[in-house]
């Protein structure tokens, strides 16, 4: 249950859009947007977490701390609070 | 005559590419600093078939954008110094990623050997690269290494020369993005080539346009210095809005998404996936020492264990060079004998004394110690670390990385401080450098085991380190509240455990250890030799006088410990070793041996330290973190002076 406006414009028909660190570990999501500071955004694509991209979230710190995912072969650490700001569609299928 | 080559390295970090430097120069290396910045710069000669090669090793960095002072110092080394030949490190288990940095060094248009490294770890992943069909697709040369064992360097110097001599020509692939992005630069950069010619004998016009489309702040700037430059990055912003307003998303991220997407594309022509790798020892560590429960256990083991080899091995190795270095003292003073007394006193106990201080520390504790770390760092402990860790460093407005200062932080400040460049933005640094002056360094931790450990007990040792975690954390936490600006989450590689490469470890070990050896070691000589000339004039006396009723009616220490507290300046384990010259320790209260050394721990940072915040922080802040250690130690000094007599009472 995740709709948010962004740049004015509706992010497709997202009913099951979710944050990044919202996904379960071993769940994969397709990279939809960065919301945040020009910085961060530039950043995240920069690592290769551009919109359209399959991410896993390969494991969740404890405490509300990181979490660890896989993007293009990449293992990267990144901040909850990072994490938040990054939307997927998760991916349903676990197959590759 | 030889012929002169000059060619630069570049590449992601954790690449190998300090590997690969270390190879191609040997010892031949002078590090140092890019003129005017806080980035690293290592440089090395070395003669291969009649060329004296002249290589930089430019700093690792993921992309050339204008995101960290290292992307801006390389693209200018790349665009302004025009090296002959630059090689690109490329780290084969992860060719993707690291093509999107050889697409931006080919966006600079300058001439590129890619040396594809780890070879031998990506084959281990299941993972094989065509390298002479990547060749073919980048249109560049493409040189196979393992950088650990040498394997395919001569093929790359080989290279490297053939290109710079002409023997080999490029073919550099030409990026073309999605056709509304290119109209787009095609038409900024035909501004360019007319309206800013000057800048293009630096910058390919294409380049430029490329950047400004992507918003690049520090071009934008640099095109201030040229005549109508108002109009024309008004021009690039309508073109790059426009270019927003139909992608829905910030022109960067659309540049990004295209070149990751030619990048993706060679990559996934040429690599061939063998059978899916079962899981590998490695993963198993991953798994383990990054768990929920058991990765803080493991966490806290290492350093303990780190800890107590150092500085139990340290202590016995310390006192044997003590030894040793106090016999060749007494030589010195019989042998100047027939001198006056206070030359020999300042030779002997300023200069010389200044020498034994900076060896007695640095050869038992701090290269041990950076040995270790280093270890930990290569073989990839230390960014699960850092994961562990960024919750609880969030808390102080920083971000996992910065648990590595931090942990430099208790071999010795100096390093530390530099360590802490590791974080992106101005605000991080300071609050990592103030928090890490706090940290107690191998010197204070000998006056507290020397101290408190030795006479009060180990318990209250711990205690010591206990509150020091506790006030770093207050302090850092207020220092976060105080300071404006917003903090910066964390995004960071987790490279794959591997075995440690003794050449890295040394050469960082040296890296570090080379911080205390250039900047603390002379300071601490000098300094010496300044307290002993104050000393023979009688100033320090004055000083004690001066400071009594801060020593012994704040503090509640015997008035003599004022000399100690001075002179510790110098060097923190001076303190106590004064201390005891003047005051037998064991005549000493338990209170009053607790609150020596917390104040000596926390009340200034030693003068070197200070010349290492000056030098990466600037005056100012130099000064005001000074300041505010002076003042928490004496805070804190007095307080615990207070509540430990009504504790024990």
């Amino acid at each position: 249950m995740f709709r948010r406006k962004l740049h004015g414009h509706n992010v497709g028909n997202n009913e099951e859009l979710c944050a990044l660190a919202e996904l379960a570990e071993g769940e994969k999501g397709v990279v939809v947007k960065a919301i945040g500071g020009f910085g961060l955004v530039r950043r995240l694509a920069e690592m290769g977490l551009t919109p359209g991209t399959e991410v896993k979230l390969v494991k969740k710190g404890s405490f509300g701390g990181p979490v660890e995912v896989e993007v293009r072969g990449v293992a990267l650490a990144l901040g909850r609070g990072v994490a938040s700001k990054v939307l997927v569609k998760p991916v349903k299928d676990d197959s590759p | 005559m030889t012929k002169q080559l000059r060619v630069a390295l570049a590449g992601n970090a954790n690449v190998g590419k300090s590997v690969i430097f270390n190879q191609l120069t040997g010892l031949n290396q002078i590090v140092g600093n890019w003129p005017g910045k806080t980035v690293e710069r290592a440089e090395g000669t070395l003669h291969f078939k009649g060329y004296t090669i002249r290589v930089i090793d430019l700093p690792g960095t993921y992309s050339l954008s204008a995101f960290s002072i290292e992307e801006i110092v390389s693209r200018e080394y790349i665009a302004i110094e025009k090296p002959d030949v630059i090689i690109n490190v490329v780290d084969a288990s992860a060719l993707e990623r690291n093509l999107y940095l050889t697409l931006q060094l080919l966006e600079l248009e300058v001439p590129i050997v890619m040396a594809l490294n780890q070879v031998d770890f990506a084959a281990k992943k299941g993972i094989r690269i065509n390298a002479e069909k990547l060749s073919k697709k980048l249109g560049i040369p493409v040189v196979p290494t393992v950088a650990i064992t040498g394997s395919g360097i001569n093929e790359l110097l080989t290279t490297v020369v053939a290109l710079a001599s002409g023997e080999i020509k490029l073919n550099p692939l030409k990026i073309r993005f999605g056709a509304e992005i290119e109209e787009r630069v095609q038409k900024i950069q035909k501004l360019v080539e007319k309206k800013l010619p000057q800048i293009c004998t630096f910058y390919p016009a294409r380049w430029i346009a490329i950047k400004l489309l992507e918003r690049d702040e520090d071009i934008a700037n640099k095109l201030k210095s040229h005549e109508n430059w108002a109009e024309f990055l008004k021009y690039a912003e309508k073109q790059a809005a426009e270019l927003e307003k139909m992608h829905g998303e910030p022109s960067p991220v659309i540049l990004a998404s295209e070149r990751y997407s030619v990048a993706s594309k060679i990559a996934k022509e040429v690599t061939i996936i063998e059978t899916p790798p079962k899981i590998s020892l490695e993963q198993k560590l991953d798994a383990i020492t990054t768990h929920k429960v058991l990765g803080y256990p493991i966490l806290i083991g290492v350093i303990l264990a780190m800890f107590s080899l150092i500085f139990v091995g340290g202590s016995y190795l310390s006192s044997f060079l003590e030894s040793v270095l106090s016999d060749i003292l007494l030589y010195i003073e019989v042998g100047l004998a027939f001198l006056p007394q206070e030359i020999v006193k300042l030779v002997a106990d300023g200069v010389f004394g200044g020498i034994m201080a900076g060896i007695t520390i640095a050869l038992p504790y701090i290269l041990p110690f950076y040995i270790i770390l280093a270890l930990l760092e290569d073989s990839g402990y230390l960014p699960r670390a850092a994961f562990l860790m960024d919750n609880l460093m969030h808390k102080m407005g920083l971000h996992g990385k910065a648990f590595i200062p931090l942990v430099l932080g208790y071999g010795c400040s100096v390093p530390a401080c530099i360590g802490c460049r590791i974080m992106e933005t101005e605000r991080e640094r300071l609050i990592a450098a103030f928090v890490v002056t706090l940290i107690p360094c191998a010197a204070r931790t000998v006056i507290i085991l020397g101290l408190v450990g030795k006479y009060v007990g180990l318990h209250a040792a711990l205690a010591i380190y206990i509150f020091d975690l506790t006030l770093v954390f207050i302090l850092g936490r207020i220092a976060f509240k105080v300071l404006p600006g917003e903090p910066v989450g964390l995004i960071m590689e987790m490279p794959p455990y591997k075995k440690p490469s003794l050449k890295v470890v040394l050469a960082k070990t040296w890296s570090r250890t080379k911080d205390f050896v250039y900047i603390a070691f002379p300071i601490i000589v000098a300094g010496s030799l300044t307290i002993t000339a104050l000393n023979i004039t009688g100033f320090i006396d004055y000083a004690t006088k001066a400071a009594k009723p801060l020593i012994s009616g704040w503090l509640g220490l015997p008035e003599a410990a004022g000399v100690p507290l001075i002179f510790g300046v110098l060097r923190k384990e001076l303190a106590l070793i004064l201390l005891s010259e003047i005051v037998p320790l064991e005549t000493l209260s338990a209170v009053q041996m607790v609150v020596f050394a917390l104040v000596a721990m926390l009340y200034i940072p030693c003068v070197a330290t200070v010349a290492a915040l000056l030098r990466e922080l600037g005056l100012k802040k130099a000064i005001a973190i000074t300041f505010v250690d002076v003042a928490v130690a004496i805070l804190v000094g007095g307080l615990a002076y207070r509540l430990l007599l009504l504790v024990i009472a």
